[in-house]
């Protein structure tokens, strides 16, 4: 569906994205991932001919960006916005008018996506009227109205409560089980791991990680110790055979070291900690961040 | 093209709908005509009551012939005198000092609104003073003069031996109507300097109109979308060039409207008070210079707005543009006492000020139809290359955010395009 090749974008001084290449297949959820900073937005800036890249080619099913391949996109872009003053339904129709699309044909559509996230009652109603996550669903359907085989979402789950999270994941396998292509951008990489079939993992302009995520995951190993307990898991960090551990409230992640038996490092936690759940499996995308690129996620801070 | 009209159906749609454009549509020939028409109404306001003035005549030879006169020729709607005239001093004798001191008291006790001091003879070197609190009721103080000025003449010309009633023969009052000729010779059409200058006047009120209203809300809508970056989702639905087009395209529109309603308003007016606005025959050429003028204050408008990022930065820059706007208005008279002046002529070529100079010119003196045409090429050229330089500032301005471009920029943008 679209192909990156090498594409590569600076600013003044800044390099911004540098050699990046990746492909995203029909029925396929992409997860872009990355720091804030790290060059998504920009690499999804130009992909939508926003950006002019300095170098690169990025292709629709083989064919460069043009009029058509235009309406080949639907975009919901980082920062939330729409005409504060004008009516829902009417902000809905602009954009399918722009989108070549009929207009009694946009207006039904509009009204089933509507009904979807329970806004259809306020069709009428000013934008400014709405919650921010009411006007986020709105923005959503001006850039899927039209059937797009691509999506394009940087950061769609920003901003929404765990309940509207859930919906537009819905919707997302929803899209895909129509063979449509998601790419979205996220910084979180839970939620990439958790939705998204393949990955494409950038840091500071360049790609570090990238491929399906079973086996991004495979490549890695499974020597990692997922754990559960009660108590404080400081201590867990100077384990000896602990190569690194990510600590939280009452879990960790634990990277062994090669050649490190599982017993020993239980034996170490022995009556320092109530232990809920042990399991030794493959390492979250986290984890495997910090192996590839050596330094912890920057989270919060700037937006690219 | 498609995309074009859907942005102009937008941007017009969404503006007519606001509350902003209703009043403006009604208000604003309400505040024009309030401006124009209700001082004058004001000033020119009959008094209701009698005003009581003095005068010190140190000639000793005028005061009751004031008096009488100023009494008998102005009365009020109840036949009542408008002015009821004290004579409070005559003649050389008495110290002027005292008299003036009584006198200013009495007109700040308002027993009296202000008097008139006489001094010298009434043969050489008669001088004239009003003394009041208020000086501006300049009906009152023409009326003063008039009566002066006639009393002083007839006793110099009695002095001389000259009979009153001939020296009033004499003195014929003359309007002078003008008739303006074309170049053939041929009467073209009578009228008088208020007429056209009312047309010219009326022409370039509405330009600046249109131009500032639809170049403001241009710029806003050009900022609300970049500062919500709606621009990202659009520029990734049409061409930057399509948006722009269709911008222009829509609020012109909405321009248009505003214009028709109020031309409708006045056609009536013009109907119901018999009054001639604009002669038919230049309307034609003025409307071309209208929306010639219009679409290259659009491109101007884009180039100067779409790089800007707060509405504040947009508020200035589109005062600057206003400032441009205003030098005709500024220049109006000068220009409509010698619309064949060189300089006149010199400004005439400069494309965004054609329009509006042209508008002082047709209807006072048809410019020469070289003149016309190359004016015409001029601005068609120049809305060319505007539009041009505009559409590329705007593809790349649209999507700047934080610090604004500086001129070099700005110019490298016009030229990589």
């Amino acid at each position: 569906m679209l192909s990156v090749q090498h594409l590569r974008k600076t600013f003044s001084t800044v390099v911004a994205v540098d050699d990046v290449s990746f492909d995203v297949q029909r029925g396929e959820i992409f997860g872009l991932l990355g720091p804030n900073g790290a060059g998504k937005t920009t690499t999804i800036r130009a992909i939508l001919n926003i950006l002019l890249p300095d170098s690169g080619i990025i292709t629709f099913d083989g064919q460069p960006f043009n009029a058509q391949t235009r309406n080949l996109v639907g975009y919901l872009p980082e920062e939330r916005g729409l005409y504060r003053k004008s009516r829902l339904l009417d902000t809905i129709l602009y954009f399918s008018d722009l989108r070549g699309m009929p207009r009694h044909d946009a207006k039904r559509k509009a009204m089933l996506w509507l009904e979807r996230f329970g806004l259809a009652d306020r069709a009428n109603r000013k934008v400014e009227e709405l919650s921010k996550g009411n006007q986020q669903k709105v923005q959503f359907i001006t850039s899927v109205l039209h059937n797009p085989p691509l999506l394009i979402m940087d950061e769609p789950f920003t901003g929404l409560d765990p309940v509207n999270q859930l919906l537009f994941q819905d919707v997302f396998q929803e899209l895909r089980q129509q063979g449509k292509a998601i790419i979205f951008s996220t910084h979180q990489m839970d939620q990439a791991e958790r939705l998204s079939d393949s990955l494409c993992l950038i840091n500071r302009g360049r790609v570090v990680l990238g491929g399906s995520v079973r086996e991004v995951k495979q490549r890695y190993g499974s020597n990692t110790l997922h754990v559960e307990f009660e108590g404080d898991g400081e201590f867990l960090r100077s384990v000896p055979g602990v190569r690194r551990a990510m600590v939280y409230a009452n879990a960790a992640e634990i990277d062994l070291a090669p050649d490190v038996k599982v017993s020993s490092v239980i034996h170490d936690m022995n009556g320092r900690l109530e232990l809920r759940k042990l399991e030794l499996r493959e390492p979250s995308l986290q984890s495997i961040f910090l192996q590839v690129v050596g330094e912890p996620v920057v989270t919060g801070g700037t937006p690219s | 093209m498609k995309k074009v009209l859907a942005v102009a159906r937008w941007e017009y749609i969404e503006k007519v709908r606001t509350k902003a454009f209703l009043i403006g549509l009604f208000l604003t020939p309400l505040i024009m005509i309030g401006m124009g028409v209700l001082p004058g109404l004001l000033a020119t306001q009959e008094d209701r009551a009698s005003k009581s003035i003095g005068i010190i005549d140190r000639t000793g030879e005028i005061g009751a012939a004031f008096i009488e006169r100023l009494q008998n020729n102005y009365t009020l709607p109840s036949k009542s005198p408008n002015y009821l005239v004290q004579l409070l001093a005559s003649g050389p004798t008495g110290d002027l000092e005292q008299q003036m001191a009584r006198a200013d008291g009495m007109v700040k006790d308002g027993a009296i609104e202000g008097y008139c001091l006489v001094r010298g003879t009434t043969l050489a070197d008669t001088t004239v003073e009003y003394r009041s609190l208020a000086v501006g009721d300049f009906v009152l103080q023409s009326r003063v003069e008039e009566t002066l000025r006639t009393i002083v003449a007839e006793r110099r010309a009695m002095l001389r031996g000259i009979d009153a009633n001939l020296l009033r023969e004499l003195r014929v009052k003359l309007d002078i109507h003008t008739t303006k000729l074309s170049k053939t010779g041929e009467k073209e059409q009578e009228g008088d300097f208020l007429t056209t200058f009312f047309s010219a006047y009326v022409f370039m009120m509405m330009l600046f109109t249109l131009i500032v209203g639809s170049g403001q809300a241009l710029v806003r809508s050009v900022i609300e979308e970049k500062s919500n970056r709606i621009v990202e989702v659009l520029v990734s639905s049409c061409s930057p060039t399509e948006l722009m087009a269709g911008k222009v395209l829509g609020l012109s529109g909405l321009g248009f409207t505003q214009i028709t309603f109020w031309t409708l308003l006045g056609v009536a007016a013009t109907v119901k008070f018999g009054i001639q606005i604009v002669p038919p025959a230049n309307a034609a050429i003025l409307i071309i210079y209208f929306i010639l003028g219009y679409l290259l204050y659009a491109g101007i408008f884009i180039a100067a707005g779409s790089p800007l990022t707060t509405e504040q930065a947009a508020q200035q820059v589109t005062s600057y543009l206003v400032l441009i706007l205003l030098i005709p208005i500024v220049l109006a008279f000068p220009a409509m006492k010698s619309p064949d002046a060189l300089w006149i002529r010199i400004l005439t070529f400069i494309p965004v000020l054609t329009p509006t100079m042209m508008a002082l010119r047709i209807p006072i003196q048809m410019p020469e139809p070289w003149e016309i045409l190359a004016t015409i090429g001029l601005m068609v050229l120049s809305i060319w290359g505007v539009m041009v330089a505009a559409g590329r500032i705007f593809r790349i301005g649209i999507l700047m955010t934080g610090k604004g471009p500086n001129l070099a920029e700005l110019l490298r943008w016009i030229r990589t395009g």
